[in-house]
This record gives structure tokens, sequence and C-alpha cells, in this order.
């Protein structure tokens, strides 16, 4: 089996250099002759004696050259070789074909590369970590969020209780200020994480060692630091680890440096270790996310009904945190990389798909013209004695052929796409996880497809062309296309038609979702204001601020400050921005027990001070607004939003009536009884399908948070504009605080990021798919027309009007046309709830979608069979009786 | 003449003479058979071929003794196994041949 194997690839090898094999096979018979002669004339014969005698000896050299020759030659391989040399022959003769063709199946494979590398990036991949498998992300599930982050303490329980994992890790983000010996701050990505979080994830060290868990101390003491930030900052210095550094004025002692290829979850630049702080409700406050490595083959659908068990166990003994919670265990891929993206990149693979099946169509269909008009050829060659077979493997040749150039222009179209994707992709819209890269598995797809491509559009003319009787070619005196071969092409349109119909309704319904997400008003005027972010601790009071008052007196200082400048109208702190999410909280309204033990009140609490309402442009719509009378001394108040005033006050007045509020605080938290003093206009917390605005303002004074933003409005200008002015102010207050700054818009834009990426590349494609199908509609019809000359001179020179002619082109383009269309409404139809997940305010069969796609078709089918009937209608009668 | 049979005779020659050009080859089966085997000289470098194509046998231009440019042949580490291997499966065959023709001498 080996030397037989062995023998086919040096046969194979002969072959390619045959002619030298046979110029040294004939020196050496020569070389041979020659010494027989000098035997013979040395053994005393004469020379023409010693040649007769040297040639009998030796044999017909002729017949052993032949011998060589034949069993150097693999007949398919010779075959092949010989096809593929017709085929590039063939398309030589016709360049405008063979690069019109080869460009269209360049966009779609290159096109199709490019959307195959995000899939590849964001569900094929595995992650950069040792058996990735294994490894999950668990969250803690409610009724109302299935993936919430997790106490510490349940994670502490989960941990031991647990029979499924072997490791499980915490962590959460935290930004470190990293103070450097000339006295500057950076702001630097980072973490704090459980201390085995480096085992699971199987990270190398390139000096030092991994946390262990006598690393934990309050505060903490240790840090990793990313190989990236060790050599930016630290010189790649080796001698770093066993130093002290300065993180948010703290001193840490240097551990370990983790190698580059290691990413967090998500990347960071250094890690500390997470302890409990001494007085925290450590079972109330939620915030870590929790990874895990399950035993090896323990399925992911044990682990989670024995973490269910642990969780039940909680819920039982800690009703007052844990009722009615439970898990979620993810794939970590699936967490990390999000369902968002692996949906939306699978939706851009269909679509391109179908884009690539058009491109097929097209050049199948310039092929069945070719394949036409070369019937006579092909009748030649079978009756000269090509079998059918034969002849379909030197059109599929062809086609693979031209594919294989589409193929590698194709490859070049991946990398330029894949080259200028960062910058078109918007920022934030994929995860770190998802990284796009032209590799090699991208490049075997490419050639997958290529040759894929090639068999597919390959067949239809090959099958066409071998449908027809030779005799009946040989005697039509070449007039003739074949019946079938039109019908073909027609249905081929068709499906083009449906299949461009089908990606406009899909990409009319992401329009219309994304000018419905564009109106949608979230319920504030303010339309450009800059947002400041400090970077203080987390929580109150601070490492940075000593005490709650110095955190107040920070924030009353710097929003006085910021007021003052010229340029600002006015400024305001808050917790958070409109449209950032709705976190319920449970209010209860003071001496109401029907509305408090029944359906509970739920609102989203904030925490602003007194300019924040009026910078952001929310009408106070009744009582009044907080004022800077609105101290930490004084009686405690609160706004409460209309929606939430309509859904629980019913009807009555609530301004005067009491709530009792949860502070937001690190520790247990104490609710504290506030007087409701206003009625804020609505502002929307989500973009879900319900409007949800239940929302209640507490004055920041009275619960002092370190986790905020300033809103600053411009009195003229550009909110930018105003950037450096805030900044130098903020510095002169305290100098130490790190500043992130951006416009409402850019936030809120955000928020719309991946609806206009997916409209934007699938009305892209779609709009591809609409080119590629009215290409193909003027090829069949302007090609019919070409055919049908002889026939429409005959109808002119019999007095058919040119209105008729016209007609009767439009007629077959209309009839083409509108099958197509149907056809493709119907799969619309059919396709439009599978992505439905992705519309909002548009339901899934909207009628003014569809009818809008049935008019960019009908414009644009009449701008692509006007030419052809045109061309019809001014055919010159005299043809008719011409025979060319 | 079998091909096997002539295939077989060269790698044995190339094995107990080392590295040889065609004529080489020839001149030996010449000498060894006696001129019992009447020989179409040229079918040599068919067998050759074939033997190169198995990579029993290895191929390079050198200078014959008479200062031509020749071909040498000389034999492969696979090219032993199969000589090894032929031989031992020729005496075997040769041994049956044997047996059945005295055999059918007797009878």
């Amino acid at each position: 089996m080996w030397s037989r194997l062995v023998a086919l690839l040096s046969r194979l090898r002969f072959a390619l250099v045959r002619r030298r094999v046979d110029e040294e096979a004939q020196r050496e018979l020569k070389a041979h002759l020659d010494l027989l002669i000098d035997r013979y004339v040395g053994l005393g014969m004469t020379l023409d004696d010693a040649r007769n005698a040297a040639r009998r000896q030796l044999g017909n050299s002729l017949l052993v050259r032949e011998e060589i020759h034949n069993m150097n030659g693999v007949r398919w391989f010779e075959e092949f070789c010989r096809d593929i040399r017709v085929a590039i022959r063939q398309l030589r003769v016709s360049p405008g074909f063979t690069a019109l063709a080869a460009i269209t199946l360049a966009l779609g494979i290159g096109a199709n590369s490019a959307i195959f590398a995000l899939v590849d990036a964001a569900l094929l991949r595995p992650l950069p970590f040792p058996d990735p498998d294994r490894l999950v992300m668990v969250w803690e599930r409610t009724a109302r969020f299935p993936r919430g982050v997790v106490s510490s303490r349940d994670f502490d329980d989960w941990q031991t209780r647990n029979r499924s994992f072997d490791v499980m890790a915490g962590v959460f983000n935290y930004a470190r200020r990293l103070s450097t010996p000339d006295g500057t701050v950076e702001q630097i990505p980072a973490q704090q994480v459980t201390p085995r979080f480096f085992d699971l994830l199987g990270a190398r060290f390139v000096v030092g060692r991994t946390f262990l868990p006598s690393d934990v101390a309050v505060p903490p003491n240790v840090v990793i630091l990313s190989e990236g930030l060790w050599r930016d900052r630290f010189g790649g210095d080796p001698a770093v680890v066993g130093q002290t550094i300065q993180l948010d004025a703290q001193p840490f002692t240097v551990v370990g440096v983790v190698a580059a290829n290691f990413q967090g979850i998500p990347p960071a630049r250094l890690w500390t270790v997470w302890a409990e702080l001494p007085g925290m409700d450590a079972r109330a406050v939620r915030f870590m996310r929790v990874i895990g490595r399950l035993k090896p083959s323990v399925p992911l659908t044990t682990a989670q009904s024995d973490l269910e068990r642990v969780a039940a166990e909680l819920a039982r003994e800690y009703p007052a945190t844990n009722k009615e919670t439970s898990v979620t265990v993810d794939p970590l891929r699936d967490a990390l990389v999000g369902r968002d993206i692996q949906s939306t990149s699978m939706l851009f693979l269909g679509v391109v798909g179908f884009v690539l099946l058009m491109c097929c169509v097209n050049v199948a269909n310039l092929l069945l013209a070719r394949t036409a008009g070369r019937a006579r050829e092909l009748a030649v060659r079978a009756a000269l004695g090509a079998g059918r077979s034969r002849i379909v493997r030197l059109l599929l040749t062809e086609s693979v052929v031209l594919a294989a150039i589409g193929g590698v222009l194709g490859l070049v179209v991946g990398v330029v796409i894949l080259r200028i994707a960062p910058s078109v992709i918007p920022q934030d819209f994929l995860p770190p996880v998802v990284v796009l890269s032209f590799d090699v598995r991208v490049a075997w797809f490419c050639a997958l497809i290529a040759f894929a491509v090639g068999i597919v559009f390959g067949v239809a003319p090959a099958w066409q062309a071998t449908g027809t009787s030779v005799v009946e070619v040989l005697t039509s005196e070449g007039r003739g296309t074949t019946k079938a071969g039109g019908r073909l092409r027609s249905l081929l349109v068709i499906g083009e038609v449906a299949t461009a119909v089908l990606l406009l309704c899909g990409a009319g319904l992401l329009l219309r979702t994304l000018v419905a997400l564009g109106s949608v008003d979230a319920g504030y005027r303010a339309n450009d204001l800059l947002t400041v972010q400090p970077s203080l601790d987390y929580g109150a009071p601070t490492a940075m601020f000593g005490s709650e008052d110095a955190l107040r007196q920070f924030l009353e200082r710097t929003e006085r400050e910021v007021t003052s400048l010229p340029g600002v109208d006015s400024a305001g702190w808050g917790t958070s921005l409109p449209l950032a999410g709705f976190s319920p909280l449970p209010v209860e309204i003071v001496g109401d027990q029907a509305e408090s033990s029944g359906r509970g009140v739920l609102a989203d609490r904030q925490l602003v001070s007194s300019g924040y309402l009026p910078t952001l442009g929310v009408p106070i719509l009744a009582g009044r607004g907080f004022t800077e009378e609105d101290t930490a001394n004084s009686p405690p108040v609160c706004i409460i939003s209309e929606a939430l005033a309509q859904q629980h006050f019913g009807g009555r007045d609530p301004i005067g009536m009491r709530l009792s509020v949860p502070q937001l605080h690190l520790g247990p938290t104490r609710p504290v009884v506030r007087e409701i003093v206003g009625v804020a206009a609505n502002v929307r917390r989500d973009l879900g399908e319900v409007d949800e605005s239940r929302s209640i303002y507490v004055p920041i004074a009275q619960n002092p948070w370190s986790f905020v933003l300033l809103l600053v409005k411009p009195a003229h200008g550009r909110a930018e504009w105003l950037a450096p002015a805030v900044r130098a102010a903020v510095a002169r207050v305290d100098r130490r605080v790190p500043l992130a700054q951006a416009t409402l818009d850019d936030v809120m834009r955000t928020f719309t990021t991946a609806p206009r990426f997916r409209a934007m590349m699938v009305t892209t494609f779609a709009a591809l798919a609409l080119v590629l199908a009215m290409v193909g509609v003027f090829g069949v019809l302007a090609y019919s027309v070409q055919q049908r000359r002889r026939e429409f001179g005959v109808r002119i020179a019999l007095g058919a009007s040119t209105a008729s002619v016209l007609r009767l082109v439009l007629a077959s383009a209309g009839r083409l046309i509108g099958t197509g269309a149907l056809v493709g409404l119907v799969l619309a139809a059919v396709f439009a709830q599978s992505i439905s997940t992705f519309l909002f305010g548009v339901r899934p069969l909207d009628p003014l979608t569809f009818a809008g796609v049935m008019a960019v078709l009908g414009a644009t089918a009449t701008i692509a069979s006007a030419i052809p009937a045109l061309r019809a209608s001014q055919v010159d009668p005299v043809v008719a009786f011409r025979n060319d | 003449m079998l091909q096997g049979t002539l295939d077989l005779m060269v790698l044995q020659t190339l094995d107990t003479m080392g590295p040889q050009h065609g004529y080489g080859i020839a001149r030996r089966i010449e000498q060894i058979s006696e001129e019992a085997l009447k020989l179409n000289e040229g079918t040599v470098y068919a067998s050759l071929m074939r033997l190169l194509q198995r990579r029993w046998i290895s191929a390079s231009w050198g200078t014959s003794e008479n200062n031509r440019r020749a071909r040498f042949y000389g034999i492969t580490k696979a090219g032993r196994r199969q000589l090894t291997a032929e031989t031992e499966n020729w005496e075997r065959i040769a041994a049956v041949m044997a047996r059945l023709l005295r055999g059918a001498e007797h009878h």
C-alpha cells in the first residue's frame, strides 16, 4: 500500500518533468549504444558491423522510450492538466466575461470570508485558555434577571458546597490609580479576584507567582501585573517582584507578572486580591462575576443542577437575602462573547451567504449564455468521441478555474475588508475576546467555498450543454439556443429576485428599528451635554476622602466651581444617565399597607444634586425640585417620576406623602423615610418594549456616593468645548482625581450601536443583492433579446409598432420579476420571525416595509429591463432576412 | 523474459556490485547468465525507471570509465529490503517449481 503510494507520487513527480526524463533516457541509450560499438570494434569488427551488432543487442530504443514515457504518465492527471490549459485559453478568449465573473465571485467570496472571520471569532475558535470546554460562568438567577452578579458570601458557599467544579473564582472590575515617583497618577483597568483566578484560567507567569490563599488581607496588599503594564511602566525589570508600588495611595507588593497572552475577563492590566471589608453586609452586596472550571467530563447540566441544589439550601438558610434566587450556568464563551454578537454574526453569515449564492447565479447565467454559444464546439467534441462525462469534466474544470481566480481575488478582498473593519465596526460592539483576524482557518474557508462555488455554478451549464442532441445542434445552423437553457436561466433569475426581496425586507425591518430607536423620547430635553466621570473610590466613605463629609464637600465644591465657569449654563451630579438600565429597588409607601405588602413598589433610585434635573432638562410637573437647602441636615426628601406617581398612588396627590427608601450604602442598608416634595417628568430607564420610567430621585447630599457623573450644560456653543475648563475646575478642587469625559450624545449613541451596525451591514448586503439581481435580470433579458432578434425583425417587418415590441419584452421581464417578488415576499414573511429579537418598534410583518421593498424593486427593475426592451424595439427588420 | 525477474536481477546486481550505469548492469547480467538469457538490453532502462519510481534505487549523473557522462544507479535501503523479500519469495517458488517438475518427471 505504502510503496504503491510512493510510486504514484513519484509518477506524478516524473510526469511533471517528463520531457526531461525522456531526454535523459535518450542520452543514456545513445551512450549505451556507443559503448557497445566500442566493445565490438575492440573485438575486431568493422565499424559498420559493430554498429549493426550493437543495435541488435540494444533492441528497439524507441519502444523503450515509449515504455518509460507511459510509465511516467497518469492519465486523469494529464487530462486534468490539459483541461486546465483549455479552460485558461477559453477564459483568455473573452477577458471581459472573465473579469466580470471573477470580480463578482471575488466580492461574494471575500465578503463571506470576512464574515466567517467574525463567526469564527465569536462562535468557533476556542477561548485562549487550556481546556476551554470546561470553563463556565455562573450567575445568580432571579425571576427578573436570569444573569446577575453574585455576593461574595454566596460565592464562598457555592465553592465549598458544590460537587462538580474543580475550581471556582470570583472577579470584578475595579479601576486602580497607579502613582509614579514623579507624582502623576494614572488610572489603570484593574480587577479584584479571588486567589485561584489565575490557576483556574491556566495563566503562565513571566516572573513571580500566582496569588495564594494566604494573600487575602484587609486592606489588600499584593498585586499581579500584566506583562504589558510591566513592560510599559516598569521597563520589563524582573526585579519588580518583591517591590512595593502605590495604588490608590496604598502600598502593594508585586508578587508576579502574568504573560501577555493571558486575557483577563475582560482584559485588565493589574490584579489585586479581593477581601471582604469589615462592616459590609457581604451576602447582600452583589458585585462578583463567578467563573468555574468543571471537573473532567462533568456536563454543564449536572453542574447547573448541582449549584441549583446549593442555591436552594442558601435560600432556606438566608431568606432575607437569598429568597427565590437560583443560578444560571453558561459556557464561558457564551458569557464572554455575548449571545447578541453570536446571533448577529450568524445573521450576517446567513445574509452574506445569500449574496454569495446570487454571485454564483449571476456567473452561472453568464456561463449558461456562453455555453449556449459554444453548443457547436461541444457537439463537435462529442461527435469526435468525447463522452458525456468527459465534456462535463471539461466544463466543470472551466468553472473551477474561474472560481479559483475568484477565490484568490476574494482572499484579497477578505483581507482588505478585515483590514478596514476596525474603523467601521463601532467601538465596544465586539467584546475583547472577539478578535478579527485573517488566519489559516479563514483562508481554508475561502478556498473551500471557492471550490464549492465553482462546482455549484458550473453544474448548470454542464448539465445544459450535455443534455442536447448532437445532431440537432450540428444541423441547426447555429441559430437556436436551447429552450431548456432559457428556462433554467429564467428560474435562476426568479430565485435571485426572490433573494433580493428577502434581504431587502430584512434590511427594511432593521432600518425601521433604527428609526424607532432614534425617535425614542427618553424624556429629557437637553440635547448637548458634557458628562464628566471622576474616578473616585467605589462607595463611601472612601480611602480618598476619609469621610462622607469630605466626599460631600468635594461634590458640592466641584458643582459650584463648574457652574460658575463662563460658558456653563448649569451643572449637576447624578448616579446614572437616562437609558442606562432599570435597576428595581423595593420601596415602601409609608402608611399604605395595601400597596406595600401587595404588589410592592419597585423603582430605580438615583442620587442627584440640585442641578441634575434642570441640567438634563427634566421638568418638575408638581411640587418643587431640589435646592441647595436640601442638605445632610435638612429633612429627608425625594422626588418621584410621573410613572411612579400614576402607578402607585392611584390618582391621589403624592406630594407630602412619605416613602421608605433604602440608602445606597456598602454596609447593611437602612431605609430612610423621605417626604415626596415633587413629581418629575418621566425619563426612560431602558430601551425595552415597555416604557420603564419609574424613578425616585434622592438628594446626593443626603446619601453621598462616589460613583457619580457630572452633567454640564453649555450656555452657548458645543458641550465638548467646555471639557478643558471643566477639567481645570475639578483639578482646582482636588488634583488627585482622574476624569473620563464624553458627551451625552456619545453615551446615548452607544445604546444604539449594535442595531445601527446590524442595519448598516444588512442594508449594504441587501443593496448588493439588489444590484446583483438586477444585473441578472438585465443579463437574461439582453440575451434573450439578442437571441430573438430575428423574431423581432420579422414582427417589425410585418408592421408591429415599437410600443408592442416594448410591451412584449417588458411583459416577460414583468413575469420574471413578479414571480420572484412573490416568492421573496413569502420567504420574507417566514424569515422575518427569525430576526424578531433584533427588532424594536416594528412588527416582523410590517406592511410599510414590505410595500417599500416593492417600490424599490419596481424602480430598479424598470431601469434593468428598459435597455433590453428599447434595443428590441429598434431591431432593424433587415436582420430577419440575413443569415449570420 | 518476465518483467519482475529482470527487476530482481537489476536489484541483485546493484546490491552486489555497488553503483553502476545501465551498460555495466547489462554486462553483469550478460556475464552471470552466461548468455542463457538473451537480453534486449534497452529494457534494462525501463526496469531502472520502474525501480526508480518505487524508490528502490536512486540515480545520479557521473563520469564513466571512458570519460563519458553516464547515469549511475545505486540500491537504496528500501531496495535492499525489497530484494531480501523478493529473494525469499523467489527461492520458495523455485523450490516449489523444482519439486513439482521433478514430481512430474517421476510420474
